[in-house]
Order: C-alpha cells, then structure tokens, then sequence
C-alpha cells in the first residue's frame, strides 16, 4: 500500500457529487484513484469539477486491482455483487447503505469480509453526528431520570437529487422509505436503545410498489430495560421531522438537520424551560462534515488504528430488522382512498 | 375484455388527479397502468402502487410513444408550463393515435371561458373565446387541438372539471396556510361560485366517459352538481383548525380599486430604482470609487444643514412615499387579480349533460369530500 491510500468511488450519483467526493479530496491520507460510473462522462464530469486526475471509467472490474479501497455508492441491488468481488481482489469497502437489499446477502457480505481479513464499513453516517454521541451521553447520565420512551418523525416531500432513479424500483432499491432513510433511524435507536424485542409495522405499499409512509411501533430491551418508541417516515409529507426522547425527568429534542446539539427541556417550579447542549470542545467539530468523519474512520480502520463504527454486522441487525417488517407489514388506514374503492368495484 | 384489463396510460401520473387516477385504476383490479411522471422526484405517491414508471417528456413524441406504448386508453391529466399546453396535448394525441387508442380522455378545465365566465358560458357547447389568460386561453387551444384529432378518429372525450379539490390538492393545503398567515379573505362575503369537484366524483366521471361510446367527441362540465360558495369552501377548512382564525373580508370593487391603482412595469422600476438610489449598501459601493467618495462627501455636507422636516420630505419623495397607500396596504391583505376573478363569479356549471350521457352521479357530497379531505389533512400532518 502506498503511504496515501488509494480510493476509487463506484457510482457518482447526488451522494458521491455532495458528499463522499468532497470529503475524499479534502482527506490528507487518500488519493482519489478512480471514479466509475455507468455514465463515464458523469464521472469526468464530476472529477473536472474537483480537478482530479484519476481514472475515469464504466467498468468497475478494471478498477480493483488498482487501488485499496472503494466506496460502494452504487444502487442498493449493486452493493452485495460489486462487495464480494471487492474482497475477492482484496480491497477494502465502505458501502453506503443499506449493506444488501437481503439479510442473506447482508451475511454473505459480512461472512466474506472477515475471511478476507478486510474492513466492512457501512455508511450508516448518523453515527458521526455530534448529536448522536451527545445523546447516548447524556442518557448515560441520567439527565432525563428513568426513560420512559421516545417518537422520531421524518418525512418531508421527497426532493433527494437521485441521478438513476433506482429509488423508486423495488428490484434495485430493495424497499422504499424504510430501506432508505429508515435505515439511519433504526441504526440510530438500536445503538441507544439496544436491539428490538418486538415491533408493529405498518406502510402503505398498496402490494408490488414501495412504501412511502411509514409507521413503526417497537420496543427495545437494552442498557434503558424495556423500552417503547415510535418512528414515522415519510418520503410525501412534511412531518414534525424531530426526535423526542422522554423520561420521569425531563425531554430532549433532536430537530432534523441538526447534528451537533440536543435540546432539553425540563420543568422548573411550573415553568418549562429548556436549554441546548452541544460539546465545547473543538475537537467535535467533525459535526459540519460526518461524511469526513466516516472516512477518516474508514481509512483509520484499514491502517488498523480503529474499528469501523458502523460495521458489517450491525447494518446486518437492521437489514434483518426490515425485512421482519416488510414480512409482517399491515396498511396504513388511508380512509380518504377507500370511497373509490367501493365506486371501482361498482364500475368493474 | 373490458377497457380495465387493456393497458391504459396515465399521464401527468404524479400530479393530484393523476395520482388519484392510477389509485383508482389499481383498485379497480387494472392490471397494466403505465404511470408517466416527468420528474421521478415527484413519483413517491405513486410508486407505492403496482403500477409501471415511465418518464415522458411532453416536448418528446419518442418518449411519449414510449410511455402509450400498447395503451388502448390515455387518460391525460399531464399539464406542463402554460405555454406550451396546446401544443404539448397535440404531441400525447399523435401519441396516442400511432398507438390506435381505443379511447382518448383530455382533462380540461371550465376555465377555458375564463376565471370568470360570464352566465353564456353555462352550457357545454357556448363558444369559444379567448381571455388574455396564458392558462385559460392555452387549455381552450388545447380543446380544439383534441377536437382536431377526434374528427380525424381518434375517440376522445372531453371533461372540464373546475375547483377540484381532495387529499393532496393544493386548494386545501394552501388555504390552510393562508388563514395561518391571515391571508385568506372573503370576497363580496364569499358569496362567488366555488364548483367544487371531489377527485372522486371527477374519476368517476373519466371511467364513464371511457365507458360510454356516446361521450365520443364531447365535452361536459363535471362537478358535485352542488351550489357551494367560497364561503362554504373557506369556513369548512377555518372548521378544521382548533385556533378558527378570522376571516378578513373585502369587497370586491375595494380590491379592483387598490389593483387599478398600482402602477405599471415602468412606474415600478422606477420605484424600485429609486428605493436602491436612497438604500446604503449602493452609497457604500459608489464611496469605493475615490471621485465619487469626494462627490458624496460634499453631498452630504450640503444635506447636514437642511431642517429635520425637509430632509424628511425628501427622504419619503426619493423613495416613492406617497401616503395612504401604503398604509392601507399594509393593514388589509388584497387577494390578487387572478383569485379576485375565480371568486367573484357566479356561474355554477350545469351537469345535466354528464347526468343524461354519461349516466354520471356524483356520489361524494361536498359535506363528505370534506370529511374525507380534514381525515386526510392531519394524517399528513397539515392540522394536529
């Protein structure tokens, strides 16, 4: 390995061009080698753009013999293929999530990696947010007395810039609003609250399409005991889009788009007063920017200096955990939809 | 083998009617909808159906070819910029007729006689005429577009719904945010003629027209058949809200007056400019050039000496000032021209030519579409 690690990024959609580019040109310890798209002049015209001179190409299997590690940013049903074949020519991978669209072949992934003695890091980013730190500390200390649960609305009218449009075809994307952000969600509340004893599931994927809506009632058995929460996703409509966690205590909040601060909020003689907490220490400063903080925890991960925060096996748990969900999912009651109903039938 | 289980084409799949369409379509057991979407942003509503995506372009008869694919029917609810909607129905019609569709649906408005018709227009076959509004006047060039086609055999029919309104329709969310913002006003006491029509009650208008053989080369009114008011719209939605915000209301010769009084394009930029002439970010800039720091330094010290009063008065003439204006535009919000003339008519279109060809009976009351729609609001989180 030369002294700065050489990374190629497969797929140079909206995350590669906002995110893992520019945190992979601003890494001191990586030389951007390679980027692969379907579409090569994306890909040039995304490296013209940063000045790079790399390998431009379509074909991702010229690549792997020439550099040490990628970034899987391709469409979901590409990550468990181009993964395997990664390992297989030795290269390390940081794989945007979710891991695989299956939990076999989120195994295979993990199984395959360690054989390999090769890192499996997941980008499964919320971990690199400030706030998601803050919050498991503060609940560690008791700030909120005894937990007694929490609710996490997000959904806003889906305005992602996706370049393939995978997102909206269950054969590449896997799922719909759960498969995508859901993910980060429930990553999030297994590693505060402990992994999920039972669930209730509800979307509203009228049968072969994706879900939109979500509506997701789990408990936890974890450091907190048994724990009860409610998340809602929506890729239609624009929700509370914040996370209130609550106990005997008091609350905190997390609004969305927020990733360096908590707000608490607790009763002073009657009064509700509340006050935001976020670390003074500079050194959290990797808040403006988690992509780079995934990175460098990628890259210390390979020279051995780390381990991945977000690894194989815990983005496994979650893609085991979606798909009980889709096994046992319900309708969401969309009363408004079933007067057409009985007029269609009527018709027919 | 009816028309439900022949493949059908939706365009403008993504929109509100649109979506509503496909929705239906699926519940009526369709088994091939091809839902064409110009934006796949906009395709989260109806990627939750068995349906299949395909991106169309209304400026593209490739990929509107594409999209009709082995279509028998083409349910066009695609609306595109202003402009271009004649021409942009001609190319899904040629579409539609290489394809040899066996039914054409075109979804127009009753506003192709105007934002505000006069009562003439309250029959299906009053003529034609031509507004000055981009909108009404392009979808009235888009009906004779299609009535072109028809009489060249292709079988389409034509419907003109007018406020429809349901779950996802922006007349609700809108309003819900205008009486937050106190924005939302009656004009002449709300007493215009709203024509509500329930999404419902239009599809089920569209699966009778692609039914009925009569309806070929027509074009009907499809309403709720009821006389509601902007009154009875605006109230049902202040209804809805825990904090039943107060209505301002005007009338509609006080909003006529204020818009006649506002000036033109040339008067407005003079405004304008002035305002930035007296602003000091352009006096900050202009110091940057030494010449004209020395010009405005003395400037100034010439404007020093002048009395408070004058400076004052020269100030309010610079920025166009002018007195009472202002301030009664201030203190009372003024619907714009376009809303003036949708809620100062009182024509309600007559249906009794979709009830007698189309055999069509609007089944969802205005009462219950706005059950149906407050139901819908707080799931979607526009009220608590």
């Amino acid at each position: 390995m030369s002294d700065r690690l050489r990374l190629a990024i497969f797929g140079c959609g909206a995350i590669t061009c906002d995110y893992h580019l520019p945190a992979a040109v601003a890494h001191p310890d990586v030389r951007v080698a390679a980027l692969v798209d379907s579409n090569v002049n994306r890909a040039q015209d995304l490296g013209r753009l940063y000045g790079l001179d790399c390998k431009f190409t379509a074909d991702y299997k010229s690549v792997l013999g020439e550099v040490d590690a990628l970034i899987n940013a391709l469409p979901n049903s590409l990550h468990t293929p181009v993964n395997l074949e990664a390992f297989h020519a030795g290269v390390h991978v940081l794989c945007e999530k979710p891991l695989a669209i299956t939990a076999a072949d989120a195994r295979t992934c993990c199984e395959v990696a360690e054989r390999s003695g090769l890192v499996l890091a997941i980008g499964m980013q919320r971990r690199f947010h400030a706030n998601h730190r803050l919050l498991r500390l503060a609940l560690d200390e008791g700030m909120l007395g005894p937990l007694q649960g929490y609710d996490w609305e997000d959904g806003t009218s889906w305005d992602w810039g996706t370049k393939s449009g995978f997102y909206f075809s269950r054969a590449e994307a896997g799922g719909g609003v759960l498969m995508d952000y859901g993910v980060h969600l429930l990553d999030s509340v297994v590693d505060w609250f402990g992994p999920v004893s039972r669930f209730e599931y509800q979307d509203d994927n009228w049968g072969g399409g994706i879900e939109a809506n979500v509506i997701l009632a789990l408990q936890h058995n974890g450091p907190y005991g048994n724990l009860s929460g409610r998340i809602r996703l929506s890729r239609t409509y624009n929700l509370k889009n914040r996370l209130s966690v609550w106990g005997e205590a008091a609350r905190f909040e997390m609004p969305r788009g927020e990733l360096d601060s908590l707000v608490l909020f607790r009763r002073i003689s009657e009064q509700e007063v509340s006050m935001t907490l976020r670390f003074s220490n500079g050194q959290e400063s990797e808040a403006a920017s988690p992509y780079y903080a995934q990175l460098d925890n990628f890259v210390a991960s390979i020279h051995g200096r780390q381990r991945p925060l977000a690894d194989g096996r815990q983005a496994l748990a979650i893609i085991q955990l979606i798909e009980e969900c889709y096994a046992k999912a319900r309708r969401i009651a969309e009363p408004w939809v079933e007067i057409g109903e009985a007029a269609s039938k009527a018709s027919a | 083998m009816t028309w439900l289980q022949k493949p059908i084409c939706v365009t403008g799949a993504t929109g509100f009617i649109g979506g509503r369409v496909c929705e239906r379509l699926v519940q009526a057991g369709a088994p091939k909808v091809r839902a064409m979407y110009h934006n796949i942003r906009h395709a989260p509503r109806i990627a939750r159906l068995p349906v299949e995506l395909c991106r169309g372009n209304l400026r593209d008869l490739k990929s509107l070819r594409e999209c009709v694919g082995e279509a028998k029917t083409v349910i066009h609810c695609a609306l595109g910029d202003w402009h271009g909607i004649a021409s942009d129905t001609g190319h899904v019609l040629q579409a539609a007729k290489s394809a040899q569709v066996e039914r054409f649906i075109h979804l127009s408005t009753t506003a192709i006689y105007g934002f505000r018709p006069t009562p003439d227009c309250n029959a299906e076959e009053a003529p034609y005429r031509t507004t000055g509004h981009e909108y009404c006047d392009n979808k009235m060039r888009a009906e004779k577009v299609v009535r072109n086609f028809c009489r060249r055999g292709l079988p389409a029919v034509i419907l003109r719904p007018s406020i429809v309104y349901g779950p996802f329709a922006s007349w609700s969310t809108e309003l819900l945010g205008n009486l937050r913002s106190g924005e939302a006003t009656l004009i002449d006491e709300g007493k215009g003629a709203c024509n509500t029509t329930y999404v419902d009650n239009l599809v089920d208008a569209i699966f009778l027209a692609i039914e009925n053989e009569k309806a070929v080369g027509e074009a009907f009114f499809i309403t709720d058949g009821e006389r509601v008011t902007w009154a009875d719209f605006i109230r049902a939605h202040v209804a809805m809200m825990e904090s039943k915000p107060a209505l301002q209301e005007i009338t509609e010769q006080e909003a006529t007056t204020y818009w006649q009084q506002q000036p033109g394009n040339w008067a407005k930029s003079w405004r304008e400019a002035r305002q930035i002439l007296v602003g000091g970010e352009l006096r900050q800039l202009l110091k940057r050039i030494p010449v004209m720091a020395s010009v405005l330094s003395w400037a100034w010290r010439r404007y020093r000496d002048v009395d408070v009063e004058a400076k004052a008065r020269f100030r309010d003439r610079l920025a166009g000032v002018s007195g009472g204006a202002a301030g009664a535009r201030a203190a009372k919000y003024i619907p714009d021209p376009t809303t003036l003339q949708i809620q100062t008519h009182n024509v309600f279109f007559r249906i009794d030519k979709a009830r007698r060809i189309l055999g069509y009976q609007p089944r969802v009351s205005f009462a219950e579409g706005i059950r149906l729609v407050e139901q819908w609001l707080r799931f979607a989180d526009y009220l608590p």
